[in-house]
């Protein structure tokens, strides 16, 4: 097997001529922990289904033409600006541009006119904003985002907080000279009782290869509320991994939609931590893959506290090779009476040769609780098809109704109003490309997995 | 006068296992045919195998519509040039809206035939006509296709797509199995608004009871995968009144 690692030499020369700033003790130290593990492997139950050899390939080389100085300024192109105003044009909101990886000064400056808001794209020492939690830190992914890390976009709603329109996050990579890493770093805290909405789009252009890694890490004060839409639209040779991270005082709630279009190789990890009562959480996800595109989704919510609440319902739709990964875990500790947790997993399989692999999880340590989990792997309903189309749709609109059906029970849970429309049409489109590829004649049962541990 | 359905000696099976075993019928514009036969006889196979279902094989004999070879067409296909089937059991598609169903039917059958796709509002309005002439509740226009309806709420919505389509051919499977009194009178009305001299109905069905309401020309009966015996209302109250082994023994005699 090829021997696929981080080249570490490279790492230490490249962290080793960044200019001193605030992040530099950060990065040192982090370096020193990324260097004893590197990268996961697929020995790593974690990792079991996701290979990272792409990725790693696509780092070394950066790493390379980092450590020889090739590394021009990171402008976008003209494509990746048309791109990026797409999606402006598509989703009225506070836009702030972050171009393949540098937060674009002019796009913060107005959020300086909204009263209750401070945002900053600084090298700082990040803030501990999740010090203390049991939320999960010093991942080998996040400690090579910290090693390299240049600024860090920080957004604080004061308390009482209530913005209009939504805060828009705009993660666009087109690396227009070869430059293929970007390392977006974003924390977003809503002070007690503020009341606002994210959406955070990521595109990307281009033809060269791409990485991007990005950290968020989300804290919602007492009485707060954040509603959060992520929409990945990447091109599909391009890979992804992303790792949020949400804290929640009492009474706070987060309502988050995570939906992934494009992308060759996509790894999210989601992580909620509930430490107070009264918090209320709720996760969605819709994953639709063709091709050879590779689609993986952990998420953990930890109940230390109860009451509280967290609801949980992923979708993937795969076609083609694609192939799908979820692994949903909730975790009720000791003590935390009062929890409801909920989660499900169902997939849709329009090929015999796509895959899912499926495990939802809970482990239960309290008395006083409701839990319920499921997962279900299928292929479109014969019947329904046949139905269809003897009202006169053809197997392709048959195929797009059923399967844009399937996608509407996560549409509809969009959290952010401003951004539903744009939301639907872009499901809508990538659900038509993927049904071109689906055969007339019957699917037979693809090969799918599904655990759950009791 | 050219038949609008000519099925001669059609053959079909399942699984290796032979269904139809030779069917013959002819059906005209303006008639209404019942077509009558004990359980596993094959009328759900002939009314599944006119509709396209690819899960029957068709092995042998013939099928002509307005004179054109109809087994070599896709479901769709043959839904745009003018025959419906009302299913036996309709099948329940959440979050697959009713309206936006019957929009895209009408639209595909109107693109078929070149003519631009229907006024959104005129749409509107003859879809909330048709339903308050089957008696339907408005509030099912805007659910799921036959998403958590009643059994009688299915079959009329059933009848209503057939009263949107206006189809050239209309098959009912056992549209009126498992109806009550209301229902069958609906689902009735639905079938007699249909009637005209450029259509024809076949209704395929275990009862007599439907024929009382919608009153048909030609009765024929279903045995072994063919038609034992055709004849015209009369013979739908014999077989009421004598069973289907009278058939079969008048048949094997």
């Amino acid at each position: 097997m090829k021997r696929t690692a981080i080249d570490t030499g490279l790492l230490e020369e490249v962290v080793g001529g960044l200019p001193r700033d605030a992040f530099t003790a950060s990065r040192e130290a982090a370096l020193a922990r990324f260097r004893e593990r590197g990268f996961p492997t697929t020995r790593e139950e974690d990792w079991k289904y996701t290979n990272l050899a792409p990725v790693v390939e696509v780092s070394n080389r950066w790493l390379r033409q980092a450590a020889a100085g090739e590394l021009p300024p990171p402008a976008l192109s003209p494509a990746g600006r048309e791109r990026a105003e797409a999606v402006m044009r598509g989703i009225d909101a506070h836009w702030i541009v972050i171009g393949n990886g540098i937060v674009e000064r002019d796009s913060l400056a107005p959020l300086a006119g909204l009263p209750g808001v401070a945002a900053a794209a600084s090298p700082a020492a990040p803030e501990p904003a999740l010090a203390g939690s049991a939320l999960p830190a010093g991942d080998a992914l996040s400690l090579f985002n910290t090693a390299l890390l240049r600024e860090a976009l920080a957004i604080r709603l004061a308390p009482g907080t209530v913005l209009e329109k939504p805060l828009g996050l705009l993660v666009v990579d087109d690396a227009p000279h070869g430059q293929s890493l970007s390392l977006p770093r974003i924390t977003v805290e809503a002070g007690a009782n503020a009341r606002a909405s994210v959406v955070e789009v990521h595109v990307s252009a281009g033809a060269h290869e791409q990485f991007a890694n990005a950290l968020v890490d989300v804290v919602v004060a007492a009485g707060g509320a954040l509603r959060w839409l992520r929409l990945q639209q990447r091109a599909l040779g391009h890979y992804q991994v992303g790792r949020l991270r949400v804290r929640l005082a009492r009474d706070a709630s987060f309502e988050h939609a995570g939906i992934d279009l494009g992308g060759g190789l996509v790894r999210n990890d989601v992580a909620v931590e509930i430490g107070e009562p009264g918090a209320a959480v709720s996760l969605h996800g819709l994953y639709l893959a063709g091709g050879r595109q590779h689609v993986d989704n952990h998420t953990r919510v930890d109940h230390l506290v109860g009451p509280a609440r967290s609801t949980e319902e992923y979708r993937g739709i795969l076609t083609d090779r694609a192939r799908g990964v979820f692994n949903g875990k909730a975790v009720v500790h000791p003590g935390a009476d009062g929890t409801d947790a909920r989660q499900a997993n169902h997939n849709l399989l329009l090929s015999a040769e796509a895959e899912v692999d499926t495990k939802p999880e809970l482990e239960i340590y309290a008395d006083e609780v409701k839990c319920s989990h499921g997962a279900t792997v299928g292929q479109l309903d014969e019947n329904a098809l046949f139905y269809l189309r003897t009202r006169g749709l053809s197997h392709h609109e048959a195929v797009q109704a059923l399967t844009l059906a399937f996608a509407r029970v996560v549409v509809s849970h969009c959290p952010v109003a401003e951004a539903c429309a744009h939301l639907e049409r872009a499901v809508e489109a990538r659900l038509e490309e993927l049904a071109v590829a689906v055969p007339a004649e019957r699917v037979p049962d693809g090969s799918a997995t599904a655990g759950a541990r009791p | 006068m050219e038949p609008l359905l000519e099925i001669r000696d059609l053959k079909a099976e399942v699984d290796g296992r032979e269904i139809l075993t030779g069917v013959n019928l002819t059906v005209n514009p303006g008639e209404v045919h019942a077509i009558m036969g004990p359980n596993g006889s094959g009328k759900s196979t002939l009314a599944q195998v006119l509709a396209g279902r690819e899960d029957y094989a068709v092995t042998g004999g013939s099928v002509r519509y307005c004179g054109r070879d109809l087994l070599g067409l896709e479901p769709e296909e043959r839904a745009r040039i003018g025959i419906f089937l009302g299913f036996q059991y309709p099948v329940e598609i959440p979050g697959v809206n009713n309206v936006y169903l019957l929009k895209a039917a009408l639209n595909a059958k109107r693109e078929a035939e070149g003519k631009p796709p229907v006024d959104a509002f005129e749409f509107l309005k003859l879809a909330r006509e048709k339903v308050a002439m089957l008696d339907m509740d408005q509030s099912l226009l805007n659910r799921g296709v036959n998403e958590g309806f009643s059994g009688g709420e299915k079959k009329r919505n059933e009848i209503l797509q057939m009263a949107m389509l206006e189809p050239k051919l209309a098959i009912l499977d056992e549209t009126d199995s498992g109806l009550d009194i209301d229902a069958l009178k609906s689902v009735a009305n639905g079938v007699n608004a249909l009637r005209s001299p450029e259509r024809a109905i076949v209704l395929v069905t275990h009862y007599q009871r439907l024929l009382g309401y919608s009153e048909p020309d030609y009765v024929h009966v279903l045995h072994g995968g063919r038609i034992l015996r055709s004849g015209d209302k009369n013979l739908a109250l014999e077989l009421e009144e004598k069973g289907y082994d009278w058939v079969r023994e008048a048949a094997t005699a």
